[in-house]
């Protein structure tokens, strides 16, 4: 059955120096990606619940617009489109990995702010009007009480972006960024031999978001609030629900 | 003299008026209890008072000035503790941020009001891991610790199992004693008779009549209160 598959081949992908590189680099780009998605994500989120009509108008619109739309038709409208648009674009800092950041960070920005915003929603109002009675400025409260809260709740959803994301880097393959995807597309055609290097390409992204999964439950950890978190008691934190993810 | 004054306080929610023109006073080391029907005003009397809403009629005084952060106490049905803190920094947060007093010395004021509500033992306890009762007493430490010109209570003991009813009730009688002055929406009758300076009745938006506790409860002038009382007791 297996006839064709050449460990050997397999083994020099998976410890090849492109494979890590390209995994570097999609680590690199999902992890600034989400950072910038989560400073997007909390302003737009704090847009939504604005009293000024303008600033809910903008933050809606944000949404829609990089929701609405694939992600790589931004991609595309941003590293082909934008530089000639935009001629402050066409200068050689702006690079495929810079576009695919900007590109993914918006993107992303529209989803997780829809998961801060329900973070927020999820702290009962109660505890803000107590932080008030005891003269606590609004922002006082959000950071002091609400934030931690709401990054409780989104904590897991946000796992799950981070996994999608990981694997929209993938996209940015075509405009000739040089991710995991690419090394194992370079690899195949040169040997004209596929099942090898994607399989390590697959084990790569398996190890990645294992790490990330750990990861993920010690910050959930970290963020529950009982006193047995200072003895090291074990915490069951609650399951990560399993969220049907839109297509991109 | 009154420490806290509502003067002619008028409310709408939508083209509801809750309140209608409200004139309410507490002078010093008084207890004023408000009874009645939901939907009569009590709770929002209490958050103007203590300036989570503004009036859309009327001015709240405290000692003849807008009340500043933290000089007017509130105590929640729900207890409405921060969910994120252990019970000691629950009590020791208006300190640090709204007072600005260094943390070490926060944290003695506020061990020293979780001992006064009987709960030092569990300064590092976080909510989830307190009785409703234990909570609420936390959430009175917290309003204490600012040391507030006057304490209102909305409902304080109506989310807490039976069982669990006295112990808050202790706490406020106490705090009655020491001569905190108070306001206090509640149907504890008992604590009523025994601890009010007045009992107030409120029906529609107005408070239609105020008595010393003997009196309102054994000879109502109102028939509304009559009624009223005949349900509650």
């Amino acid at each position: 059955m297996l006839a064709s598959f050449d460990s050997h081949l397999f083994w020099a992908a998976l410890s090849s120096g492109p494979y890590w590189r390209g995994a570097l680099l999609a680590l690199e780009l999902t992890a600034a990606s989400l950072a910038a998605a989560i400073i997007i994500g909390f302003f737009v989120a704090l847009g939504n619940f604005s009293q000024r009509r303008w600033v809910r108008a903008v933050a809606w619109t944000y949404n829609w617009l990089f929701r609405a739309t694939p992600t790589l038709l931004q991609l595309f409208i941003i590293w082909y489109a934008l530089p000639q648009l935009w001629p402050a674009f066409s200068g050689s800092w702006f690079t495929p990995f810079m576009a695919a950041w900007i590109a993914l960070s918006l993107n992303e920005g529209a989803y997780m702010s829809e998961i801060i915003r329900a973070g927020l929603l999820s702290v009962d109002p109660g505890q803000e009007l107590a932080g008030r009675a005891l003269g606590m400025k609004r922002r006082q409260i959000l950071r002091r009480v609400v934030v931690p809260q709401a990054v409780r709740i989104a904590i897991p959803p946000t796992g799950n972006e981070f996994i999608t994301l990981l694997k929209l880097t993938s996209l940015a393959y075509i405009i000739s960024l040089h991710e995991i995807l690419t090394s194992a597309q370079e690899l195949a055609v040169v040997k004209f031999q596929y099942p090898e290097p994607l399989l390590a390409a697959l084990l790569y992204y398996l190890a990645i978001v294992s790490v990330l999964m750990i990861l993920q439950s010690r910050l959930e950890r970290r963020f529950t609030w009982t006193s047995g978190r200072g003895r090291r008691r074990p915490v069951q934190a609650p399951a990560v629900p399993a969220v049907a993810h839109d297509a991109r | 003299m009154s420490v806290l004054r509502g003067h002619d306080l008028v409310k709408y929610y939508g083209d509801l008026e809750v309140l209608r023109g409200v004139t309410f006073e507490v002078e010093p080391g008084q207890v004023k209890v408000i009874v009645g029907p939901s939907g009569s005003g009590k709770s929002t009397l209490l958050r103007l008072l203590a300036t989570l809403e503004a009036p859309d009629r009327g001015t709240v005084t405290l000692e003849d000035l807008p009340p500043g952060p933290g000089e007017v106490g509130m105590v929640f049905q729900r207890f409405n503790l921060f969910n994120n803190m252990s019970a000691l920094d629950n009590v020791m947060c208006g300190l640090v941020e709204v007072r600005r007093l260094p943390k070490a010395e926060a944290r003695e004021q506020a061990m020293a009001f979780l001992g006064r509500v009987g709960l030092a033992d569990h300064a590092t306890k976080f909510p989830d891991e307190l009785s409703g009762g234990q909570q609420q007493r936390v959430a009175i430490a917290r309003a204490l610790v600012m040391k507030p010109k006057a304490m209102l209570f909305d409902e304080p003991t109506s989310a807490l199992d039976v069982e669990l009813v006295r112990e808050v009730l202790d706490v406020m009688e106490a705090l009655a004693r020491e001569g905190m002055t108070m306001v206090v929406v509640s149907h504890e009758l008992r604590f009523a008779n025994h601890v009010a300076t007045s009992v107030l009745m409120m029906d529609e938006g107005r408070i239609i009549e105020e008595a010393a506790p003997g009196e309102f409860f054994s000879s109502p002038r109102e028939e509304r209160t009559q009624r009223f009382l005949a349900l509650v007791e």
